[in-house]
């Protein structure tokens, strides 16, 4: 009964209701927002960016970059204080500190070893012995060991 | 020797795998973290719905608090409402219930308060500022708030009355 009211209820969320951002600041104000906001994932999307989102919430998120860039803070500080809320998550382009060295390294040692890994394949493969000469393999043929016991009498 | 040291090489990278497989099964990829825990609560100043009067964070100062983000289209919103509204009676005097409207109209907020009732101050958010200023990542979603005005945790889903017991017993 409850997973029933819970399973209606889901079916019944809807959406929020359409509203304005903030007015837009000056040319280059405004470019150094958009500039940041795409940095800047939105909460309630999968993977977009807070300036490429038609969310509300994104908007509402943009627009809080506006009033900070308004406020002349700098990108650190405003990247910062999306940190402080979200975590690095927030950040789509993840900070080059700590273990997110790995993701930055990862792929090209990933990528590294395996050619270390194909490299010493092949050429364990080069210096593999030659294959035994075609007259050692007659042994398992009578016809030919008759001939050459013949030979040698 | 080459072999071993092939076979070594393999199974330390299936392993670092099923490490990674592990971990990311066990966590939820839609889940938005959350870093406000431990955080002072960031200050806010709304009106409210029933009679227009401000209300501020810091008029609830050296009180428990427990912060409700939601909107009257959010279908779960409407489920908890009842139990948010019986908390609020049942911890009345003992600490101070906030329900915070954002993404949505005044006339819906009313509309919706009007046949669902509203025993707690609701508090409408236009721009959604103090939402983003509190990290909400959806709704609905409420917050506990210690006598210090510290964020001790959320609770991202619609709430039960044994959750809202449990989590209000973190900040008495």
């Amino acid at each position: 009964m409850v997973l029933a009211l819970l399973t209606v209820s889901m079916l019944a969320q809807g959406y929020a209701p359409g509203r304005e951002g903030t007015a837009p600041l000056d040319a280059a104000r405004e470019e150094r927002v958009m500039r940041l906001g795409k940095q800047l994932r939105c909460a309630v999307c999968q993977g977009l960016s807070i300036a490429d989102s038609p969310a509300s919430m994104a908007r509402a998120q943009l627009d809080k970059v506006r009033e900070l860039v308004a406020q002349d803070q700098t990108d650190e500080q405003i990247n910062d204080y999306f940190v402080a809320r979200y975590g690095e998550w927030v950040l789509l382009r993840p900070t080059a500190t700590g273990t997110n060295w790995i993701l930055w390294l990862g792929p090209g040692l990933l990528l590294m070893l395996g050619m270390v890994f194909l490299y010493s394949l092949t050429k364990g493969k080069q210096a593999a012995p030659p294959a035994a000469p075609a007259a050692a393999a007659s042994a398992g043929d009578p016809y030919l060991d008759a001939v050459k016991a013949d030979l040698k009498r | 020797m080459r072999q071993k040291l092939i076979l070594i090489g393999a199974s330390a990278f299936a392993l670092l795998l099923v490490v990674v497989l592990y971990r990311g099964f066990g966590t939820d990829p839609h889940a938005v973290p959350f870093h406000m825990a431990g955080r002072q609560a960031p200050p806010f100043k709304m009106k409210r719905l029933d009679n227009g009067q401000e209300v501020s964070f810091a008029s609830l100062a050296g009180k428990p608090v427990v912060i409700n983000f939601w909107a009257t289209w959010c279908g779960p919103c409407k489920l908890e409402h009842p139990v948010l509204q019986w908390g609020a009676q049942k911890y009345a005097g003992r600490a101070e219930f906030v329900g915070i409207v954002f993404e949505d109209t005044e006339e819906n907020t009313r509309q919706f308060l009007k046949e669902n009732g509203g025993v707690f101050p609701q508090l409408f958010d236009p721009k959604s500022t103090t939402a983003v200023d509190y990290g909400v990542s959806g709704v609905p979603e409420t917050y506990f708030i210690n006598k210090q005005g510290v964020i001790v945790g959320k609770y991202a889903n619609p709430i039960d009355p044994g959750t809202l017991d449990r989590r209000l017993a973190e900040i008495l």
